[in-house]
């Protein structure tokens, strides 16, 4: 699945009530090339807050099952991964991120869309403020 | 060969970790006594408003000097500014404006730019030199600006470089012809062809 699909989708609980909110955007844990925690926000105006990958059951379709929806406590610093300028080890840049392909079963990241084409996810070396830095191929 | 860059572009180019965070810009280059590598950089912060850092990034804390960014291991490469500057001096007080001469004492020009290499090497390859007239001949108003390679040799005396004779038998007009000359591809030959 794609993060653009991803993104905008209810936050559906597990006891059937209504949509607690909807998805604003998915954590990258670079280290392991997989999905951390998942991001929403009640409402318009509602705080985001983030929720591990493991207490998510089930993605799509039309909505994200969540087992539980406690806020996870210790959610580490959120960088976006759409739009974010890419940057090999050796300094040169390489475009910006359209869009990321990953399971939602396992949360392991497939692939990355590019503006100057495609990246596996093993190239991938850390994800900062500033930009996604990936191994020159 | 790695990429060719004139030190005056380096200046606004982010400091960047491996990690993805930009800690700093590049403020200035600092190379050594020879003007043979480059031993580090002044930085200035990110900011609009932010200030000289009182930190510098010596050479041995760089990756890669690449095309679009500074990439260091971490942020505790940063050492003190003062300590980095203590002997060597930056290019700006100290190259940029000097004259080039060669070694039989000819005229070559006052140097504009200092061309360094890119990626982990750090050498300095030569200099963007206004060049005098008599070197580089042509009309009154003609703008005589020519890259002349650094060569095996040069000797620093004040504010002048002295470069061996063989190092101006070619010159090049651009950035890329220059790139071609340092690489071992002749350019054209100043003056007549021999």
């Amino acid at each position: 699945m794609l993060f653009t699909e991803v993104r905008g989708l209810p936050v559906v609980p597990p006891d059937g009530a209504g949509p607690l909110g909807a998805v604003t955007s998915l954590t990258v844990d670079v280290a392991s090339g997989s999905v951390s925690h998942l991001r929403w926000r009640g409402g318009r105006f509602g705080r985001e807050s983030a929720l591990a990958w493991d207490a998510v059951r089930s993605v799509g379709p039309g909505a994200v099952r969540v087992g539980s929806a406690a806020a996870g406590d210790s959610a580490p610093p959120h960088h976006d991964l759409l739009g974010r300028r890419i940057l090999t080890d050796t300094g040169t840049g390489l475009g910006t991120v359209l869009d990321v392909a990953f399971d939602t079963r396992t949360a392991r990241l497939l692939a990355l869309f590019t503006t100057r084409g495609e990246l596996p996810p093993d190239r991938l070396l850390g994800l900062g403020d500033y930009a996604l830095v990936v191994w020159a191929g | 060969m790695n990429e060719l860059m004139t030190a005056r572009s380096l200046t606004t180019r982010p400091v960047v970790t491996l990690g993805g965070d930009a800690v700093a810009q590049v403020k200035d280059t600092v190379c050594d006594a020879a003007a043979a590598r480059i031993t580090g950089f002044t930085l200035t912060g990110r900011g609009l408003l932010s200030g000289p850092l009182q930190e510098g990034l010596p050479w041995s804390a760089v990756h890669a000097l690449g095309h679009d960014a500074v990439m260091i291991r971490d942020r505790r490469g940063l050492v003190a500014a003062a300590a980095m500057t203590a002997h060597r001096q930056n290019l700006r007080s100290r190259l940029l404006g000097s004259r080039v001469v060669t070694e039989a004492g000819a005229e070559i020009g006052t140097v504009l730019d200092v061309v360094v290499e890119g990626g982990t090497g750090g050498r300095v390859v030569g200099f963007r030199v206004a060049a005098n007239r008599r070197f580089v001949p042509g009309r009154a108003r003609h703008r005589r600006r020519v890259y002349v390679p650094r060569g095996a040799t040069l000797t620093v005396t004040g504010r002048a470089l002295v470069l061996a004779e063989e190092a101006v038998g070619h010159v090049a007009d651009d950035l890329p012809g220059f790139t071609a000359l340092v690489a071992g591809v002749p350019g054209r030959w100043r003056g007549s062809p021999p």
